[in-house]
């Protein structure tokens, strides 16, 4: 036993001592992010990563987590922010919001002047904040939401092309149950999925001026058009266009559904337009349309750059990290608009003639756009977000209606 | 006085490890989740901590608040009550079904049955299993795809055809209709996340009963035997009666077992809230919401309140036991 | 009674019963393992083209029984992009500390408890108990700061001394009675041989409570062996990950193919279930020794 104990006791201290004499030539840099295995942005931070090491001489430690465990991870973190990364993975909006308000992440105005003519300056708006609009995280890619049709059931159904206007797609829609074909897949286990439905419906009846604002927490919720909004998706999810086993699935299950040619539309983030593009199948893209044309028009979109690197206020070389920060951002987005993951917030400057069709698509809409709303749950703070997110869900498994969603969201989010 | 006082420090040595550990990780811990629970905080290192006296306590246990600014009354949504009510309901089927299902079983086994050995190894295995992996197995049994094996049986059964409408008429939460979506009604998702909890932890109780049993001196069930007890009488009135501290210790740990679970709900779903209990109540304020008071709030109600079921119930057996003797 | 076997037929009822609760347990186990062999067109049912005839051919979904092709890959998937070899390293090396350290903990602390005299050890006794019924996840903002504080996050002692405070209670209540067994002539001979407390504890007590540290042991690593939150949280290296977190950054990776997952579900819990089959008597007799002495 005691032997036994003294052997182990001393194999912990080796792996330990080993760990202290690894090579220390070469300033060292730790980033924290989400890209795991599975994540489609995997490809585009190991190429990053290899680049920037390269041309800055540095060496990046680098660690990937889960994406739930990862918001826990990283808020724990902020208890003790000596425990922080020098460079972490964040979403923009209010997410960071709250870190730089603790003034756990370090500004970035001045590294930012080196790279004002790479990456515009509205970019970085999602995550500036106070009077001065100070910023705060390098923006990867951006995204917005899109809608993804197999075009294969659509010609089943008589249909060569995605609906532009309401009327059609129901039409569309009641046309696909009629032969057999189940039109929407929707992942009620991940709220995130269902709000990629929710907010394009809310916004193309308020416009985008009245849905950013009433996520900025300037507006009320108190709108009978938002009731109106609610009403129009659950009636589209009672009629029976959304595949009822969506409710017990995740995100990734449902996608998998599309792309087999399970239902005729997915729509979700432009992430996933690289995959959808290489799946087998005719898949084409467009956006939801408008429900009223008073307030909104059909090149409005969801979205906008959220995926973010953040520098640590900790840091040991906040200058060096902000600049592996830029660089790694830069690299991320070149090659993650490449395999599709997402489209550029940087201007390119390679060239763009491999860009997948699908993604092209979608970067005309977004360079179309004439209006735009970053994504509900990543524009507001955490508490009023989580709040948000309990109503979406109670929406889609039609536990109230809209009026039970705007008179529960005014009150509670004031 | 020397010598005492020696004494003394010898005593205090001996209890320093134990009481460093316990101090430093339990105690202390717990006096600041005490404190914190009377504050208001959303940034986890407390730079902007305020004393808000007993407001978090009242959101979490007023199921309608005020809202200041209209004087409307809205649900409130972060009300513990339905949290902590599947939590009692938890303890209920795990005092009600678990437990007796593992005394008829311990009871069964230790009266000598062929293989009892091979028996009591395989009840006792799953509490060896990690419950990340029962919740990704269970999920898996519970897929409403074409892959989910509940749903996949009650098919080639043929019950589903009655088994389901009926379900949908006893789901009061939503007006969408039950197709298979285990986990996705409020509902269905608590028994589904309560039968894998209740079947892991049968043979736990199992093992710990069947111990007890094994102790009941054999001379007291052989004069019970020739006095011409049948084995019923012979359960009922000797080995209940002498097992009851082992039945007291299984009744304390389902239910405060009960009222603390939180892995196989944080494992099994993605989203907690279809089948909220207290604990992962407490990890989405803490962790989603950044409410670092009213999940602390959370944490003291959890343990007063198992503190006092565990005193409640030592109690509840030392009565019956004083009347029996 | 185990001498007298006779047949009787409610006995074959009863096996009946406990067969079918047998083949409850085991079912999901024997599951897991055949649909970690499989592919997805093998679980969920497919349809090809007969390339002869130009017919549609539909094979039906095999939910339940054994691989029709046995899909090894699944495994070497899982063991080469999970790590879960390091992760189940890992595992063992904060469950052996941290069962050691609960032994001495505890052990000393019974000593205090039960063979010396003093006021307020009853009154100590009933403070260990009250860990007994404090949840683990009730304490966790406090605890990672105090972890911070210490500057012992990202090392093993951080999931280490959590989980061996929250064992302690359980330790020490099995320990007393344990050391209830030992006969104090034992102290007094000892103490009449010129031994101080201390060596009444080395050379008489410690010895002698060998039986305990089996079950002791065994409670301690059911706490500690499956701990999830505390195990995201303090650790984030992955050189320190635990398996339960690896298995859960496994499910992020392989959310729709079922045969990585149940090769990784199979890896994470077979060393145990074989450990267990091999030493199924002493773990079932300790742990019925904790019960009767707890």
């Amino acid at each position: 036993m005691k032997k036994f104990v003294a052997l182990l006791l001393a194999a912990i201290m080796l792996l330990g001592m080993a760990s202290a004499f690894a090579e220390a030539e070469k300033p060292t840099l730790t980033l924290w992010c989400i890209a795991t295995e599975s994540d489609a942005n995997r490809p585009a931070y190991e190429k990053a990563i290899a680049a920037v090491e390269e041309s800055l001489g540095v060496k990046i430690e680098w660690e990937a987590f889960e994406n739930q465990s990862y918001k826990t991870k990283i808020k724990a973190a902020m208890a003790d922010p000596s425990t922080l990364p020098d460079i972490f993975f964040t979403w923009a909006g209010a997410f960071c919001g709250d870190f730089a308000a603790q003034g756990n992440v370090f500004c970035l105005n001045d590294a930012y002047q080196a790279y004002k003519d790479e990456l515009p300056e509205v970019m970085m708006q999602n995550a500036s904040y106070g009077e001065n609009k100070d910023h705060y995280a390098v923006p990867l890619t951006m995204n917005i939401v899109a809608l993804f049709a197999n075009m294969d059931l659509l010609a089943q159904a008589g249909w060569d092309k995605i609906p532009e206007t309401y009327e059609d797609l129901i039409k569309c829609c009641d046309d696909l149950v009629a032969a057999g074909i189940i039109p929407f897949g929707c992942a009620g286990s991940e709220t995130w999925c269902v709000t990629e439905y929710l907010e394009p419906m809310i916004l193309k009846t308020i416009g985008y001026e009245a849905l950013n604002k009433i996520f900025a927490g300037e507006g009320t919720w108190n709108d009978e058009a938002i009731a109106k909004a609610v009403d129009t998706f659950q009636s589209m999810i009672t009629k029976g266009y959304f595949d009822p086993d969506g409710l017990a699935l995740g995100n990734d299950q449902v996608k998998a559904n599309f792309i087999a040619g399970k239902t005729a539309f997915y729509q979700n983030g432009s992430w996933n337009c690289g995959e959808i593009n290489d799946a087998e199948g005719n898949f084409k893209v467009a956006m939801f349309p408008v429900l009223d044309a008073e307030k909104a028009t059909y090149a409005q979109v969801i979205g906008g750059p959220s995926d973010s690197l953040a520098v640590a206020a900790t840091a040991a070389d906040t200058e060096l990290a902000a600049k592996v920060a830029f660089e790694l951002g830069k690299e991320i987005c070149h090659y993650g608009y490449l395999a599709g993951s997402g489209l550029p917030a940087w201007t390119p400057y390679y060239d763009t003639a491999d860009v997948k069709p699908l993604v092209s698509e979608v970067a005309a809409m977004v360079a179309a756009a004439d209006g735009m709303v970053l994504f509900g749950d990543t524009a507001m703070s955490a508490d009023p977000a989580n709040i948000y997110l309990d109503y979406v869900s109670k929406v889609y498994g039609c536990e109230i209606d809209g009026a039970g969603f705007i008179d529960g969201l005014s009150s509670q989010l004031q | 006085m020397k010598k005492t006082l020696t004494y003394r420090l010898h005593i205090f040595l001996f209890l320093l490890p134990a009481l460093i550990l316990f101090i430093g990780i339990l105690i202390a811990p717990i006096i600041m989740s005490l404190i914190y629970s009377f504050c208001d905080f959303s940034s986890i290192s407390g730079a902007d901590m305020k004393y808000v006296g007993f407001d978090n306590y009242k959101t979490l246990f007023s199921s309608m608040l005020t809202n200041p600014n209209t004087g409307k009354m809205f649900v409130n949504d972060k009300y513990m009550g339905n949290a902590l009510g599947n939590a009692l309901a938890l303890a209920v089927l795990s005092v009600f079904i678990q437990l007796p299902l593992a005394l008829i079983i311990a009871l069964k086994l230790s009266k000598g049955i062929r293989g009892e050995r091979a028996y009591l190894s395989i009840f006792f295995m799953p509490v060896l299993i990690s419950t990340v992996i029962i919740g990704r197995l269970w999920m898996n049994i519970y897929d409403p795809g074409e892959g989910g094996l509940l749903n996949a049986a009650l098919r080639a059964l043929g019950i589903d055809k009655w088994l389901f409408p009926a379900i949908s008429g006893g789901i009061r939460s939503s007006k969408l209709p039950f197709t298979g979506q285990w986990t996705g009604f409020r509902e269905t998702a608590l028994i589904a996340a309560f039968v894998p909890i209740l079947w892991q932890y049968v043979g736990y109780h199992m093992l710990l009963m069947y111990a007890g049993i094994k102790g009941v001196p054999k001379d007291l069930l052989e004069a019970a035997q020739l006095d011409g007890c049948t084995e019923g009488q012979v359960n009922r009135h000797i080995i209940i009666p002498y097992i009851k501290p082992i039945l007291r210790v299984s009744v304390i740990f389902a239910v405060t077992g009960s009222l603390k679970s939180f892995d196989l709900v944080y494992a099994l779903m993605k989203d907690t809230s279809k089948a909220e209990l207290p604990s992962t109540l407490m990890y989405k304020l803490l962790f989603l919401h950044n409410s670092y008071g009213l999940g602390s709030a959370i944490a003291v109600v959890l343990i007063v309140l198992c503190f006092i079921f565990a005193l409640l119930i030592s109690l509840a057996f030392k009565d019956r036991g004083e009347k029996v003797a | 009674m185990n001498e007298v076997r006779k047949f009787k037929p409610s006995n074959i009822i009863v096996h009946l019963l406990l067969i079918v609760l047998v083949v409850i347990n085991l079912f999901p186990l024997y599951w897991m393992l055949t649909f970690s062999l499989k592919t997805n067109d093998e679980i969920l049912g497919h349809s090809y083209v007969d390339e002869a005839t130009g017919e549609r051919i539909r094979v039906e979904p095999n939910r339940v029984g054994l691989p029709k092709h046995w899909e090894w890959s699944n495994y070497s998937e899982a063991m080469n992009t999970g790590n879960m070899g390091q992760y189940f390293i890992n595992s063992l090396v904060v469950a052996v500390l941290v069962i050691l350290i609960t032994l001495i903990a505890s052990f000393m602390a019974t000593y205090a408890l039960t063979r010396l005299v003093w006021k307020g050890r009853k009154f100590m006794n009933k403070f260990f108990m009250l860990g007994l019924t404090i949840p683990i996840h009730a304490a966790i903002v406090p605890v990672y700061v105090i972890l911070s504080r210490m500057k012992l996050l990202n090392t093993y002692a951080a999931l280490i001394f959590p989980y061996a405070a929250f064992a302690l209670s359980m330790g020490i209540l099995i320990s007393i009675g344990f050391m209830g067994d030992i006969p104090y002539d034992l102290d007094e001979a000892a103490f009449l041989d010129g031994c101080g407390v201390w060596g009444i504890f080395c050379r008489v007590i410690f010895p002698l409570m060998m039986p305990a540290v089996a079950t002791v042991g065994i409670y301690t690593f059911l706490q500690c062996w499956n701990e999830l939150l505390f195990a995201t949280i303090f650790v984030s290296a992955g050189k320190y990950r635990t398996l339960p977190v690896g298995v859960q950054q496994l499910f992020g990776q392989y959310t729709t193919r079922w045969g990585p997952i149940g090769a990784a579900l199979s890896i994470a819990t077979l060393p145990t279930i074989i450990v267990y089959i091999f030493l199924s008597k002493r773990i079932q007799d300790s742990f019925i020794a904790g019960a009767v002495k707890g």
